[in-house]
């Protein structure tokens, strides 16, 4: 499987949203932000997509998979 | 207590004791009629059989009133989850029934005194114990990690609780367990109440584990 990284939390930081806020705005728990920080969760295409938009980021910056 | 629970109880308690009294009016007025097995080809009515037959006949509303309040109030709650996207209200300590599958060793005397095996199936009940981490995670927003979570948990529930199964079914179906039948049909309902306990308990189990494990740093950054 693809090595996966992901800096979304330097995104989020950028934006100034804390993880609850991020979480509320694209309709998952505070828990999946933090897995997802971690690169422990892989978000399905819509989670990515929602979360690359509340960041206003490249979601290819953001989800990095080599 | 909500009334409503109130007057469900209330009404248990009633019929219990409807069927207390009318039992005891038949056995001491009527010569035991409808207590004790009687032929229901030769049967005519009398008016002492009447209470007996208007608390049984309670008694069979009532549960039926119990069923039907019970479905009702699951597909309520179903709507609500939809609704609200968020797991069902439950009350951990209700994984206290799981108490109740030490009844099954119950099995063991009843057998050897009179032949009963039904209390064998009260195994089933240590299954509940699994309300106790679906209770701790009652109310929870359920996104798409917490789905694929559920989904992997009951996956993973059936991958146990199958083999199991199929292990039990090869070795079982060999026929006499000991030289005895019997012995072999107690080996079945005790494997199969287990089981199903294993399949109710270990989904819940799981997802509480996925959903809380390794969240070794829970704070904010």
């Amino acid at each position: 499987m693809a090595e996966f990284e992901c800096r979304l939390k330097k995104y989020r930081q950028l934006k100034e949203l804390t993880q609850e806020q991020l979480a509320a705005q694209v309709g998952v728990r505070r828990e999946t932000i933090m897995r997802l920080e971690k690169a422990q969760y892989n978000p399905s295409l819509k989670l990515a997509v929602d979360i690359s938009r509340a960041v206003e980021a490249p979601i290819e910056e953001i989800f990095i998979f080599e | 207590m909500k009334k409503k629970t109130k007057i469900i109880i209330g009404m248990g308690i009633l019929c219990i004791l409807l069927n207390i009294v009318s039992t005891w009016y038949a056995t001491v007025f009527n010569n035991s009629r409808l207590v004790v097995p009687m032929d229901f080809k030769s049967y005519t009515f009398q008016i002492k059989d009447l209470p007996m037959i208007l608390s049984v006949l309670l008694t069979c509303t009532y549960i039926f009133a119990l069923f039907l309040v019970l479905f009702t109030s699951i597909s309520k709650q179903r709507k609500q989850i939809e609704k609200t996207n968020t797991t069902r209200k439950l009350n951990p300590k209700l994984g206290f029934l799981g108490i109740f599958g030490f009844l099954g060793f119950a099995g063991f005397w009843t057998y050897t005194t009179n032949g009963t095996i039904f209390p064998f199936t009260f195994f089933l009940f240590f299954g509940f114990f699994g309300f106790f981490y679906e209770g701790k995670m009652s109310g929870t927003f359920m996104d798409e990690r917490f789905r694929e979570n559920a989904a992997y948990a009951q996956l993973k529930s059936y991958k146990i609780t199958f083999p199991i199964i199929l292990i039990a079914l090869v070795i079982l179906c060999q026929g006499k367990l000991f030289g005895n039948l019997e012995y072999t049909l107690i080996a079945t309902i005790i494997v199969l109440s287990l089981t199903l306990a294993l399949g109710i308990f270990l989904p819940e189990y799981l997802l509480y584990h996925y959903d809380h494990d390794d969240q070794i740093d829970n704070s904010e950054e």
